[in-house]
């Protein structure tokens, strides 16, 4: 069965608690499996429907080098830049519905980002939990 | 050392891209396919999003290495990550859908500046026997952006249809285009 899109509303607050929390993470997006911008908190450099197509290509991607190696299943991918760090993963319990990309600076810890992504991507599945618990 | 040789596919969702690489490569394919969320979802339940890739042995002549970019226009970055070393580029149009000419100008519109800079080739598939019309809008779509390719009929997925088109893309790097003149066109071939 299609998993419904979650509410707008609380998919762009976890991302503004995720900004508010770790101030080394610049760009949060939320987009859809096949590369189209779901939320965005703030605006970042490249156009929304750009940087969500390539965090789309990227998750899928690596979904298919690890299927390829035989190295398990994706859990995110780190694109690890002079000026940024890049980190995308898909949205636990969206069905790979949604994907959740980062961009953090340089100097950011990664292990820093690396949690405070897994918080964020817990705090929106959380958000299809509710959605598909009986009222 | 075998040769490789670098082809492309483009077109519209649904054109057969991901199938044609699939079903003419010697190695199992790689795809990047995920689910559809939008309106696409009516036509095809899966959308490639990265890349497809396969390779298909020539004989002596060498290797073709195939790759399919995803058709939206929103994916045309990825024409950056293959463009190295292309040997051509294959425009593939479904040729039995409605919508093929608008379709076909929305591909030509997202890569006009790289088909006139590569050898091309304008390949109408899925009909045995693609309507005149459809040839002719497609010739004047080719000639409206500035491009001169050979618009041929294909079953993508048939290897001696995609060997055919190779044959065609090295005629035109060995020989060239001159570009269109007055009504001048390519024969149908």
């Amino acid at each position: 069965m299609a998993l419904k899109a979650p509410d707008r509303a609380r998919c762009t607050q976890a991302l503004d608690d995720l900004l508010r929390r770790c101030d080394s993470i610049s760009v949060a997006m939320l987009a859809l499996r096949d590369g189209r911008p779901y939320v965005e908190r703030p605006a970042a450099k490249v156009a929304p429907g750009k940087f969500a197509a390539m965090a789309s290509s990227l998750v899928a991607l690596g979904h298919s080098v690890l299927r390829e190696l035989g190295a398990g299943t994706l859990d995110h991918v780190l694109v690890d830049g002079s000026e940024g760090k890049l980190v995308v993963s898909s949205v636990p319990g969206s069905n790979g519905l949604l994907i959740l990309a980062l961009l953090a600076r340089h100097d950011a810890r990664l292990g820093l980002v690396l949690g405070h992504a897994k918080s964020c991507a817990n705090a929106i599945s959380a958000t299809f939990a509710d959605e598909r618990a009986p009222a | 050392m075998t040769k490789t040789y670098k082809l492309l596919f483009v077109g519209e969702p649904g054109a057969g891209k991901t199938t044609c690489v699939a079903a003419v490569s010697d190695i199992p394919p790689l795809t990047t396919d995920v689910g559809c969320t939008d309106e696409l979802a009516d036509l095809k339940e899966t959308t490639t999003v990265a890349l497809d890739y396969g390779e298909l042995d020539l004989g002596p002549q060498g290797r073709l290495l195939l790759y399919g970019l995803p058709g939206q226009a929103r994916f045309r970055y990825m024409f950056d990550v293959v463009r190295e070393g292309l040997l051509g580029i294959v425009v593939l149009v479904d040729a039995t859908c409605e919508r093929a000419a608008t379709n076909l100008r929305e591909t030509l519109q997202t890569y006009a500046g790289e088909l006139r800079s590569t050898p091309c080739v304008l390949a109408l598939n899925k009909h045995p026997d693609p309507p005149a019309s459809l040839q002719q809008q497609c010739q004047a779509l080719l000639t409206e952006h500035g491009l001169v390719a050979p618009v041929i009929s294909v079953d993508a997925r048939k290897r001696e249809d995609v060997v055919r088109i190779f044959e065609l893309l090295f005629l035109l790097l060995e020989h060239g285009t001159d570009g269109p003149q007055d009504d001048e066109e390519i024969a149908w071939l």
